[in-house]
């Protein structure tokens, strides 16, 4: 269908980038402002809602999906998180402590996963996906947590909005907010972050920030990226220090030196280069790197990022993310919910 | 009591026949003045006529309505390629002229109109996948194939697929915002109301037909409220064509009924007046031709043909003994009044049961055929007597009818073996499983609409076809169901309220029959997101208060102007009544956990919501209208007989065609509706005639001390061939309906065709057999008897 990326925030030129800055930073301030305000009001007046039970939460949005070993788990909107132990055949709903938009996932075993979202939610679940526990929400931020990874089975970080990192030791007992670790004076968005084999954590964000630890996100390192747009992911490829980093427009740089350098990669599509924004990506048994965006885009890479077939769903709905069905096809999530692709991206015809 | 009634009926005789040229001037100065009124009667179709005003939803939709304008009356034009998709430069400039040629018709709310072409597009559209941000057609196009590539990215980048562009890109819509009144072109000061018939006929001229012409690659469709309602008046226009067909018909068999044309003239004529006094008087009291009361002037027609011929039959019948045509006239008209009276009152108490509907149209159908049945007394039973009088009937006729009165009847003969003791049983059993099996059948039947589409017209019609082209290439529905959420002032755009808004959305989309669901929480969740560049991680609402403010702003339409109404349109995928009960209980249930001070969810606005609200009236209506007439029928009865005997035996046929009539409503997949429901009144009120002129016979025979059968076969013999003909005339007044494009007039001729024979049928085959079982004959013979037909 149509493609948001063309959305306000989006076309304005590159000249206009620091008024961009100047309104975000405005923005800020009132956010600010208003939220000490609002944090009593709310949190006062709700009680532990949990997500209800619904017959379309598949065809819902959707916005990530994890293995947890072999089962399938899916968060997205009004607190649904589905999980499906056939290769996304049928998807199960599981119990949610909240009603917010769920934005990412992470599994660090076949038990344990971790899922955060809006009102800054962290939720926890300890019996692979089915039922899911309130571990941590600030309200007063008005702001998302927009991604969450573990290094270990304790010690895990979540990224969100203006900047936020928070860190755990004690698998997610106790939160930490540690943004300040992070030289992140205008508070830009952190979106994604990612593990980088034999290298470290990189972090991707708002107007192409970037940062990248190599301690175990210790200490942060900020660096001058290749792109001045919004990424939106990071993924660690096969080989060691290899990563791709993607965003607004169909931009995608590869970096195989834990990004010092960067090579942008070019994604052509049928009438010249995809134009769509990149959201989610995933990282196949075989080596293969699979990043989907907005417009039904689903980009193939069997070289380990170097060149990428592309491929437009014709229904052009907007996806999310990405993963492997386990056998062979592919799992896609986003607006519309969670389907099963072929692994070129096209539509799976059911038997 | 009864030679009161008698001395009254000679007393209106004297008058009426001692004055014959005062009665035939008094009828010609009234007629005259009637037809003048009658021609000035117009079609018209008021839409709040067709919806039950006085039932909550429609109350809460007619309260809001001004907050609710923008949702309201649009007509949308498709225009297909049929060849190849809508990016050639021929397509793309036949639209573009299509485009300016609307733009200048009356009654285009022009700011509003929306087409590929208009630059409204770029401004306003907000979609549920982002915002437009640029021109789709940019100021460069000019029909090149670079131009035309870039339109086609744009499209695909506008959001408007599905929308103003086809899902398969072979068609786009011009979106046409209509204004219920517009300024005069003559006179700017003069507000003009849209004229929904020129409307659509300007469409047809204008756009359809001169397009297709101009790019025979281009197939037109047309769909849209006003579009509709100038269908349905062309569809009436119809109507006159099938009046003269039931004119003709009926002559043919007057003219076999009464061998004379001196009398068939003579009632076609005097019926006619009946038409034109009911059209005029119709107009007289300030009502138009709605496509219901159409349907009146056919039933006034019908009766007024069918008391016509028992008259001609009567007065037959008494020339063969009066030596002028006068005296068999006033023995006639002394004979046949009163019973024609009672007939008439019958049935204008089964019209004026509908008066309880609550539904315009229904009730303007009820008085219009009451003052038309009124109207019969005049023109048939005392106008026509009188010009019977002067004319009189053919020497054939009365030879015939003299003839008639002393042969012996085989037919007669072997319908009379209904009376017998042998058949009657038999009968009985038959109609009891009759009963049962109809009883059984008639679980199918279903409220409301059951066909796709508009229910008005044919499913097959111009208009459905184009409508399904929309809902097929589309990604759109033309069943809305509109739910009002009230909030204080400025309180549409806060969390408290979008955060339930949000809810119930959801809670309608996993509603079983509900596509999708718009309000502005569906816009600000778009802006939100397209403020974060677009990243779905954002596409949802957010708790800060300035946030929400700026995210609504562009979600015109879909909230009041101070912020304290907002309408959330849900779509469904049919107006099946199980599908609106199911979104209209979905709705009740959320509202009540979560209405609450300064926050309401109110239904019900839309065409569905509309209907929801018509189902529930009529669903109320059918139980009620239904008992309320046969008390009616059955009082009338008891009051004419006074026999509790005489009365099962007149109304428990009826009861069996009801009954029989409801199955076939359900084998033929027709819902009770507001165009059926009425049939059921007219069915019972008009087929009780029947029964009241074979009993009112029947007893005086029995009276005379004829055994059962024998009294039937002299009922049948006097009055048989009248009966039949009757039942004739009526069936053949609205079975013309059928053939009406307008698809409620079809069933309704179809289910009233089925009651009037059926009841005929009725009453010659039960009215025997039960009077066989009710009634004992020894009592009833030499009695004076206390009927009022007893004399």
């Amino acid at each position: 269908m149509s493609e948001p990326v063309m959305g306000v925030g989006f076309c304005r030129p590159l000249a206009s980038r620091k008024v961009a800055v100047l309104a975000t930073a405005l923005s800020l301030l009132g956010v600010v402002a208003l939220s000490t305000a609002a944090q009593a009001a709310t949190e006062a007046a709700e009680p532990a809602v949990f997500a209800i039970e619904s017959p379309r939460a598949e065809k819902g949005l959707m916005i990530d999906v994890v293995h947890a070993g072999k089962r399938l788990v899916a968060v997205g909107d009004r607190g649904h998180i589905l999980y499906s132990d056939d290769q996304g055949a049928t998807w199960v709903q599981a119990k949610v402590p909240t009603r917010q938009l769920l934005t990412a996932v992470f599994f660090i075993d076949e038990q344990h996963g971790w899922a955060v979202g809006h009102d800054a939610k962290i939720l926890a679940s300890t019996d692979a996906g089915a039922t899911w526990t309130e571990q941590f929400k600030d309200l007063s931020r008005e702001a998302p947590l927009l991604d969450v990874l573990f290094n270990d089975p304790n010690h895990g970080f979540a990224v969100g909005a203006y900047g936020a990192l928070i860190e755990t030791t004690d698998a997610g007992k106790t939160w930490t907010d540690v943004s300040d670790r992070l030289d992140n004076e205008d508070q830009y968005h952190l979106n994604a972050i990612a593990q980088v084999k034999d290298a470290g954590l990189f972090i991707v964000g708002e107007q192409g920030s970037m940062f990248r630890s190599s301690d175990e996100g210790q200490t942060w390192e900020k660096l001058e990226g290749p792109y001045e747009g919004s990424l939106f992911g990071v993924i660690g490829t096969a080989q060691p220090k290899t990563l791709l980093a993607y965003g607004l427009r169909g931009n995608l740089f590869r970096s195989t030196d834990f990004g010092d350098t960067w090579e942008p990669v070019a994604l052509k599509a049928d009438r010249g280069a995809l134009e769509f924004g990149l959201s989610g990506a995933t990282l196949l048994d075989d080596g293969t790197l699979v990043v989907v965006g907005n417009g039904g885009s689903v980009v193939v890479s069997h070289d380990d990022g170097l060149t990428f077939n592309v491929f437009n769903r014709p229904d052009r709905i907007s996806l999310s993310a990405v993963t492997a069905a386990g056998n062979g096809d592919l799992i896609l999530v986003g607006q519309g919910g969670v389907r099963v692709a072929e692994p070129t991206g096209a539509e799976r015809k059911k038997q | 009591m009864s030679s009161h009634h008698n001395d009254k009926a000679t007393f209106l005789e004297r008058l009426i026949f001692n004055n014959r040229p005062a009665v035939i001037v008094i009828c010609l100065l009234v007629s005259i003045f009637l037809f003048w009124q009658a021609t000035l009667i117009r079609p018209s179709t008021s839409f709040e006529k067709m919806i039950p005003l006085q039932h909550p939803f429609i109350e809460k939709m007619m309260e809001h309505r001004n907050d609710l304008a923008n949702l309201g009356n649009t007509v949308r034009i498709s225009v297909e390629a049929k060849d190849g998709d809508i990016f050639s430069k021929e397509y793309m400039e036949t639209l573009r002229q299509i485009n300016d040629e609307v733009f200048y018709i009356s009654g285009v709310d022009r700011s509003g109109l929306k087409s590929l072409w208009s630059p409204s597009v770029r401004w306003t559209e907000v979609t549920e996948e982002g915002f437009a941000g640029g021109e789709v057609i940019p100021q460069s196009y000019n029909g090149s194939p670079e131009s035309l590539d870039q339109l086609r990215n744009n499209v695909l980048k506008s959001g408007q697929v599905g929308r103003l562009v086809a899902n398969d890109f072979k068609s786009s819509i011009v979106d046409i915002p209509l204004l219920e009144s517009y300024p005069d072109p003559q006179d700017q000061g003069k507000l003009l109301a849209l004229d929904y018939q020129k409307f659509s006929h300007e469409l047809e001229d204008k756009i359809r037909t001169k397009f297709q012409e101009q790019n025979p690659n281009v197939q037109i469709h047309i769909v849209g409220f006003a579009k509709k309602v100038g269908d349905l008046i062309d569809g009436l226009i119809m109507v006159v064509l099938f009046f003269g067909i039931a004119f003709v018909i009926t002559l043919v068999l007057l003219l076999w009924f009464t061998n004379c044309l001196r009398s068939t003239v003579a009632v076609l004529i005097t019926t006619l007046v009946a038409v034109v006094w009911q059209l005029g008087l119709m107009h007289f009291f300030g009502f138009g031709l709605d496509p219901y009361s159409m349907l009146v002037p056919f039933l006034i027609f019908a009766i007024g043909i069918s008391h016509g011929v028992q008259k001609i039959n009567g007065i037959a019948l008494q020339s063969s003994e009066a030596d002028n045509a006068l005296t068999a006239a006033r023995r006639t008209f002394r004979q046949l009044f009163l019973p024609g009276m009672i007939a008439i009152l019958a049935d204008a108490v089964g019209f004026i049961t509908l008066l309880i509907i609550d539904i315009g149209v229904i009730r303007e159908l009820a008085i219009g055929a009451s003052i038309g049945v009124a109207v019969i007394v005049f023109t048939n039973l005392i106008l026509l007597p009188v010009a019977i009088s002067y004319v009189g009937i053919s020497k054939r006729a009365i030879a015939k009818s003299k003839k008639d009165a002393n042969r012996d009847h085989p037919f007669w003969r072997l319908l009379s073996n209904f009376a017998s003791p042998k058949v009657a049983p038999i009968s009985i059993a038959l109609a009891l499983v009759a009963f049962g099996g109809g009883l059984w059948y008639s679980q199918n039947l279903k409220i409301g609409d059951l066909d796709q589409g508009a229910p008005e017209l044919r499913p097959d019609s111009r208009y459905n076809k184009d409508n399904n082209f929309i809902i097929n290439n589309y990604s759109t529905s033309s069943d809305v169901l509109v739910v009002m959420v009230k909030t204080k002032a400025e309180g549409c755009s806060r969390y408290e309220a979008m955060a339930p808004i949000d809810q119930l959305m959801w809670k309608m989309q996993n509603t079983e029959g509900v596509q999708s669901a718009i309000s502005l929480v569906t816009v600000s969740k778009q802006m939100i997101k397209g403020m974060n560049e677009g990243n779905l991680k954002w596409e949802t609402l957010s708790r800060n208060p300035d946030v929400l403010n700026n995210s609504i702003a562009r979600a015109d339409g879909l909230y009041n102007n101070n912020c304290s109404l907002a309408p959330v349109l849900v779509f469904l995928n049919d107006h099946k009544a199980e599908t609106l009960d199911r979104a209209v209980h979905a709705v009740q249930e959320f509202a009540k956990e979560n209405n609450k001070d300064g926050l309401e969810f109110i239904l019900a606005a839309g065409n569905a919501g509309i209907e929801a609200a018509t189902n529930e009236v009529i669903k109320e209506a059918e139980l009620t209208i239904l008992i309320l007439v046969y008390l009616c029928v059955a009082t009338m009865c008891m009051i004419t007989f006074r026999s509790w005997a005489a009365t099962l035996c007149i109304v428990l046929p009826l009861v069996l065609t009801s009954v029989l009539g409801n199955a076939l409503m359900a084998f033929m997949g027709i819902g009770v509706k507001v165009a059926t429901l009425p049939v059921v009144a007219l069915g019972v009120g008009i087929g009780v005639d029947y029964g009241i002129y074979i009993y009112s016979r029947l007893e005086s025979f029995l009276r005379a001390g004829l055994p059962l059968q024998e009294a039937y076969y002299q009922t049948l013999k006097s009055t048989g061939k009248a009966v039949l003909f009757t039942g004739l005339c009526l069936a053949i007044g609205v079975c013309t309906w059928i053939f009406s494009a307008i698809k409620f007039q079809a069933d309704m001729g179809l289910m009233l065709t089925f009651m009037l024979l059926w009841n005929m049928f009725g009453a010659l085959w039960l009215l025997p057999a039960l009077a066989r079982f009710l009634i004992k004959p020894e009592k009833l013979a030499g009695q004076k008897g206390n009927s009022l037909f007893a004399h």
